[in-house]
C-alpha cells in the first residue's frame, strides 16, 4: 500500500477476506490505535460477505485488521461516552451520532469482544479514535460465543 | 529520562500548559495531580497496555469463514435481526 494520494478503488486483503473500498471511506486515526500507533488510516469494510461483523483495515505499516461488533448488538443496555479530551480529539459536539465499534478476539472455538475500549468514528469528519475505558465497568474480554 | 525530587504541593512543568503536581505521599504510594490542555489523553500507563495487548491479540488472529464464525455468535435475540 502507498502512501500517495488515494483516487482508484483501494484493494484489501484484511483479516476477513478480499475486499475492494472507495478511497473516500478513508477513516482517519491521529494517533492509530494502542498496538498500532503508526497506522493513521483505516477502512470500515461492511456488507453481506461479514454478517453482523464490520472489518476495521488499517492502510498503514503492519496493516492490523480487526474483525468488529457493534457494541450495542452486544448489550442493548451498552454505555460509553467519550472522556472530554477524546470527544475533542474527535472534534465531535455533545449531539454527534458516533459509530462504535467492539474488536472481535477469536481464539480457537472462543470469540470475546472489547467492550472496554470501544472504538468510535466520527462519521462526518471520518476521524477515528480508541477510547481506553480507564472507568469503564465493561471486560476486554467479553465473551460471544455460544 | 529527567528525574525530579518533589515536595508536597510542587510541580513540574511540561511543555505549554502541562503541570503535574504532588499532591499527597504515602508509604507505598503518591497521589498526582494533572492539568492539561482538553486535547492532551492522560491516562494510566497499565490502562493504555491492557488495550494495547488485546489489539495487538485480536489483530494477530488468523479467522475461520466468517460464516462460522456468525453462527457460533450469540448476540441478545432481539438484535439478530441485523442478520
Amino acid at each position: 500500500m502507498t502512501t500517495a494520494a488515494l483516487t482508484s478503488p483501494i484493494d484489501v486483503d484484511t483479516i476477513a477476506g478480499r475486499f475492494v473500498v472507495d478511497p473516500a471511506d478513508v477513516i482517519t486515526f491521529p494517533h492509530g490505535v494502542p498496538g498500532f500507533e503508526s497506522c493513521r488510516r483505516f477502512v470500515l469494510v461492511t456488507g453481506a460477505a461479514l454478517g453482523p461483523f464490520t472489518c476495521l483495515h488499517g492502510l498503514d505499516g503492519p496493516s492490523p485488521s480487526f474483525l468488529a461488533l457493534d457494541p450495542h448488538c452486544i448489550d442493548p443496555a451498552y454505555e460509553a461516552a467519550p472522556t472530554g479530551a477524546e470527544r475533542h480529539r474527535l472534534g465531535a459536539g455533545a449531539d454527534d451520532t458516533l459509530l462504535w465499534l467492539a474488536v472481535v478476539r477469536v481464539d480457537g472455538d472462543a470469540m470475546h469482544a472489547n467492550l472496554r475500549a470501544p472504538i468510535v468514528v466520527h462519521p462526518r469528519r471520518m476521524l477515528g479514535l480508541q477510547l481506553l475505558g480507564a472507568d469503564s465497568p465493561y471486560p476486554t474480554d467479553h465473551p460471544i460465543a455460544g | 529520562m529527567l528525574v525530579f525530587s518533589r515536595k508536597r504541593d510542587e510541580a513540574i512543568v511540561i511543555g505549554d500548559g502541562i503541570e503535574v503536581r504532588v499532591l499527597r505521599t504515602g508509604r507505598d504510594s503518591v497521589r498526582i495531580g494533572v492539568s492539561a490542555p482538553a486535547d492532551v489523553l492522560v491516562h494510566r500507563r497499565e490502562v493504555y497496555d491492557a488495550v494495547r495487548a488485546a489489539n495487538r491479540s485480536a489483530a494477530a488472529t488468523v479467522l475461520p469463514p466468517i460464516a462460522a464464525l456468525a453462527e457460533r455468535l450469540k448476540l441478545p435475540p432481539t438484535l439478530e435481526r441485523v442478520e
